[in-house]
């Protein structure tokens, strides 16, 4: 019944299942590319491809693949533009262009960007790039050394490059950029290492620095000015990215952007979160620790913040507010909202009011010990003292660990169902705080974490999740951390894969698991759909383990250490035995 | 002489070759220390191996369990352990398994602290002094077992639980095979 | 033995100046010493009866020479004696106890807000203090020292970041220890200005002795004013010579382990240098403030203070008079 009342919705119709639909002008009609590691401004991850089915599923076939080279984490989508394809390796960021309109899909061009070596070493959680972007003709891409490139989606030639980063003081960048409104926004990862986090955003034709934003220090520095109007009274006031710091703490301070950025072209905001505070030892930095572990609205144009939300003031835990912002439209009490979705770190599920950053509903899609709720009326989440780390102390069972409920890796959200279908973890773990000492290039942490799986045993949980009665459709568990992000389409399937190879396909309706694919090494990439040359749709992810979660293989790591890997390795020991390090594309497709 | 009197002799004797390990060594009564510059790291010399002479300030540093739990401390202080763990490894490699990438001697691990190494491993010249880089690589080798269980910490330090060094067992060391990665 | 005999009363050395538990400069030593001095008189009350009725004892076995006489358990003073003896002691001892009960209760202060808090975290062998007050940016951290302003209730919370210690203002109040892993609490309020000297007194190492802070106590307004002092940056030198000092204190290993605020020296496991120059002594009271000693710690600081982590940085002479230079200009 559920099915084929299902089945009869057309692609982009009015509303969702659940009542909940992609935002209007952020999702256009889908072309069949891919253009974007979220598919669409609204980071869907939706494809409106419906030739491969429940049905028919069963039947699908790899069709081609490519080897990269490379073997370190592999957390990046393909891209398809125009029966191209582009991918990017982790370290040392090569791009390939492969021509998808011959037979077995042969390299068109090779980019090298050649980034220094030195900059694995300041890379927290292994070298990985999370994606390219494509607009106008132009592929944009990140190098973990922090420059950004624009080069000719032609001819793979560099148009301009521009440096961002600076490695010595531990800055790298290891987010996909995002072409909006004609600014290739970027920001730098380090939160680990002390550095002082900033977006920036640069001319797409020119490569110049438009703005850029710091997420610490006073407000000129941080672009807030007079549209700034946060929703919650704790947010506002002067230099608050100061005074709720101990003295110049702020300077090393974290809230870098190294997830996603959402867009909406309608309002011509942003939307994207900031990083953890730094170091991870709280007792460090008393205070809330403005504008880390948040997240901001800004005018795409000037940079200025429009609105600003802290999930987790004074962030204890490394929960950085860094994973995707789902733009939608949907009912909430009654009246249809513009809404952004985000599956937090921290483990709650937010609904924000688009316009104003208001917390319109939350609850919690995993399990969580490590606060209490949210308070709805001064937008605060409620921590358990009990398991607040201390200096010289060892806090047991803090849920959930560090990497979060979920970490980077982005749920999809199909409009049919109106089901944001999360790929998480389920891990908890214990921490011991020590005194943190800062030396610019080097680690800045000051914890000894030792993580484990959570409740149930298994370290991974795939929940489909109905955003508008903030309730759990059905969950999928994983033995392994489920580290690889989700794609949904719109024949009524998702796919995502897990650390140790299996690819996936998953009926939307129950999470019945409808094929399975087992590729060469562990899948932490971001899968895709598009529509071939051929008029035909076909899937594609790459291999290759790596990450934070799979550190324990990239960096051959010795599991007798659990707090190995900033904690990751005591939930990790087995992953040896399962996967190895890998590197490659697979394109999965129906016969035809 | 008695029996009983003879055994509290030896143990006397026995108790006192305990003293050694934790004798301390303020700078001013310590070798004059000076971190080889440029050890090669690799096995491959064109023209074939230098003579190899160990150098004795290995024995002072690694047996001398202040100088290793000195290594220990700077070891967290100068955030070694961001990296390296408690020798599990991370943004650095492991150090308590058998592979050494630039040599698994004393002295190639001093000069791979003081000169760093161009996969990301940042260089400490100038910023520790050679007895502190001795003690940081004494306490790195005792990660893998090398020095003798009597001079090696029977607790854990750190908060983590991890085994005490007492109950490590030596890894065989594994001169790097190669500089590349 | 008789050369010997006035060390019996050195001691008493204890009972004046910066470092004496007699000398009630602060609510808390005050209090204890009324608390001492109702011990004192209860225990000195039944100390003279018991010594007097010994005495008697002994002067009645003295005047009669013949057997000893058997105590006639029929004589009509011994019962009530023996009840009113027992009666003074659980009156004595209950007294005690309340006292001692109240005294407690006086030092907890339960519902006592304070204007902000001090943290005190001791570390193997040095004080590494931070003033915090609601306005977290207003936190200030130092070392070895201690500012409090008169008759103000001030809150310290006690931490160790190694082993046990114990911290101890004797003039001000009790000792308290502090517990890796802990945070023990204790409320100073001194009554009196003054400069005062406070010391570890749990043994916690080779330098235990070595490990001592120093306490101003100053006028409210005072007090503010040395907040608002320590709160700035340091100032940039303004000679030549101090200038080569920085250089040499910002990049090489001193910044490796301590912070001067605007530098980029920012690391924090050993005393903030900021405002060095201000604080009375050197390496928690091992020398007392001037340049030469500056350079002289520097210069060999395990001569000074043999097993401290302060390592001894090889540094030629002009080196070390630019860097005693720098770190003089502190203030």
């Amino acid at each position: 019944m559920v099915a084929s009342a299902l089945l009869a919705l057309q692609p982009g119709a009015a509303t969702g299942q659940t009542g909940a639909r992609s935002a209007a002008g952020a999702a256009p009609a889908d072309n069949g590319n891919w253009e974007m590691p979220g598919k669409t401004y609204a980071s869907t991850r939706f494809s409106a491809m419906r030739e491969i089915t429940p049905g028919n599923v069963n039947q699908l076939k790899v069709a081609f693949t490519f080897s990269d080279g490379t073997n370190k984490g592999h957390e990046a989508p393909p891209l398809v533009v125009g029966g191209t394809m582009y991918i990017v390796t982790p370290f040392p960021n090569i791009v390939t262009a492969l021509d998808l309109t011959k037979p077995g899909a042969p390299a068109k061009w090779t980019f090298k960007p050649k980034p220094l070596a030195a900059s694995q070493g300041v890379a927290c959680c292994d070298v990985v790039n999370r994606g390219l972007a494509y607009d106008g003709g132009r592929i944009f891409m990140n190098t973990l050394d922090g420059q950004t490139i624009a080069l000719d989606a032609k001819s793979g030639k560099a148009i301009w490059r521009t440096q961002l980063g600076n490695i010595a003081r531990g800055e790298t960048v290891t987010m996909a950029p995002l072409v909006a409104g004609g600014k290739v926004l970027v920001g730098n990862s380090g939160g680990e290492m002390g550095v002082r986090g900033w977006i920036a955003a640069l001319d797409a034709g020119s490569g110049k620095l438009a703005w850029k934003a710091y997420h610490t220090g006073p407000d000129k520095d941080v672009l807030i000015g007079p549209n700034f109007h946060p929703f919650y009274a704790s947010d506002r006031g002067k230099d608050l990215g100061v005074k709720t710091w101990p003295p110049n703490a702020w300077k090393i301070g974290g809230g870098t952007v190294w997830g996603w950025i959402s867009y909406d072209p309608k309002l011509g905001m942003i939307y994207y979160g900031t990083g953890n505070p730094g170091p991870w030892n709280a007792e460090q930095r008393p205070g809330d620790n403005k504008w880390s572990s948040g997240v901001f609205a800004r005018d795409v144009a000037t940079g200025q913040a429009r609105w600003y939300y802290q999930s987790s003031p004074h962030d204890l835990f490394d929960h950085d507010d860094i994973n995707e912002i789902i733009l939608a439209d949907m009912p909430v009490g009654g009246r249809m909202r513009q809404v952004l979705l985000r599956p937090a770190r921290n483990g709650y599920f937010y609904v924000h009011d688009r316009l104003t950053g208001q917390v319109l509903t939350v609850a919690p899609y995993g399990f969580i010990n490590s606060a209490t709720g949210v308070d709805l009326r001064t937008g605060r989440l409620q921590p358990n003292k009990a398991k607040e780390p201390h200096q010289g102390k060892v806090v047991r069972g803090i849920c959930p660990a560090a990497p979060g409920a979920k970490d980077w890796n982005p749920s999809a959200f199909s409009p049919i169902t109106g089901v944001v279908y999360i790929p998480h973890i389920n891990l908890c773990m214990d921490e011991g705080a020590s005194q943190a000492n800062y030396i610019a290039g080097t680690p800045f942490l000051g914890m000894d974490v030792k993580m484990y799986a959570g409740p149930g045993g298994n370290r991974g949980v795939f929940t489909a999740w109905d955003p508008v009665h903030q309730r759990k459709l059905w969950e999928k568990t994983e033995n392994l951390p489920l580290w690889s992000p989700a794609l949904a389409t719109a024949g009524g399937l998702v796919f995502y894969g897990t650390m140790d190879g299996w690819f996936k396909a998953l009926d939307q309706r129950n999470g019945r698991e409808l094929w399975w694919f087992k590729t060469g090494s562990g899948i932490i990439g971001q899968p895709i759909s598009y529509r071939g040359p051929d008029g035909h749709q076909y899937v594609a992810v790459m291999d290759g383990v790596g990450g934070w979660a799979g550190a324990i293989i990239v960096g051959q790591l010795d599991a007798r250490d659990p707090t190995g890997a900033l904690g990751f390795l005591g939930a990790t020991k087995d992953l040896p035995s399962k996967t190895s390090k890998g590197g490659t594309l697979y394109v999965f497709a129906l016969p035809h | 002489m008695s029996s009983p009197y003879r055994t509290s002799v030896i143990v006397a004797l026995v108790l006192l070759t305990a003293c050694r390990r934790e004798q301390r060594k303020t700078e001013d009564k310590s070798f004059a220390t000076t971190v080889p510059a440029g050890t090669q790291p690799g096995l491959l010399v064109a023209g074939g191996q230098l003579a190899f002479k160990p150098d004795p300030k290995q024995a002072a540093y690694e047996h001398n369990a202040n100088a290793l739990a000195e290594g220990q401390r700077l070891f967290s202080w100068m955030n070694c352990v961001g990296c390296h763990s408690h020798g599990g490894g991370g943004m650095g490699p492991a150090l308590m398994d058998d592979e050494w990438r630039y040599g698994g001697r004393i002295d190639q691990i001093a000069a791979t602290i003081v000169e760093g190494r161009p996969n990301g491993m940042p260089s400490f010249r100038g910023k520790l002094t050679d007895d502190q880089v001795w003690k940081v690589a004494a306490y790195v080798r005792s990660l893998s077992g090398q020095p003798t269980k009597d001079v090696v910490s029977s607790r854990a330090d750190e908060l983590s639980g991890t085994p005490p060094q007492t109950l490590e067992k030596r890894e065989p060391v594994h001169p790097a095979e190669s500089t590349l990665q | 033995m008789r050369r010997a005999a006035p060390l019996l009363f050195l001691p008493l050395g204890a009972c004046s100046g910066v470092q004496t538990s007699l000398g009630g400069q602060g609510v808390e030593g005050a209090s204890f010493i009324g608390l001492f001095e109702i011990f004192l008189a209860v225990t000195g009350v039944m100390y003279v009866i018991v010594i007097a009725i010994l005495l008697g004892g002994l002067f009645r076995r003295r005047a009669n020479e013949g057997p000893t006489p058997v105590p006639d358990a029929r004589h009509p003073l011994l019962r009530p004696a023996l009840i009113g003896w027992t009666g003074l002691i659980v009156l004595g001892l209950s007294g005690l106890a309340l006292a001692s009960f109240l005294e407690d209760r006086t030092l907890a202060r339960p519902g006592q807000k304070y204007p902000f808090s001090i943290q005190v975290t001791a570390n193997q062998w040095w004080w590494d203090v931070q003033y915090q007050s609601s306005d977290v940016s207003h936190t200030v951290r130092t070392a070895n020292e201690l500012h409090l302003p008169v008759g103000v209730p001030v809150h310290v919370a006690l931490k160790s970041n190694d082993v046990i210690h114990s911290f101890w203002v004797p003039n001000l109040a009790g000792k308290q220890d502090l517990i890796p892993g802990r945070t023990n609490d204790l409320v100073l309020e001194p009554t009196q200005i003054g400069q005062y000297r406070g010391q570890c007194a749990e043994f916690c190492g080779r330098e235990h002795a070595k490990m001592a802070f120093d306490v101003t106590v100053e006028s409210p307004a005072a007090f503010q004013a040395w907040w608002s002092a320590q709160l700035a940056s340091a100032k940039p030198p303004s000679v030549a010579e101090a200038a080569a000092g920085a250089q040499i204190v910002t990049s090489g290993p001193c910044a490796m382990c301590h912070a001067i605020a605007g530098t980029n020296a920012s690391a924090s496991v050993a005393p903030d240098l900021t405002h060095l120059a201000s604080r009375r002594s050197i390496a928690a009271g091992t020398l007392p403030m001037s340049r030469a000693n500056l350079e002289s710690w520097v210069a060999d600081p395990q001569g000074h203070k043999p097993g401290s982590k302060m390592p001894k940085i090889p540094l030629d002479a002009a080196q070390l008079h630019a860097v005693s230079a720098y770190l003089a200009s502190l203030q």
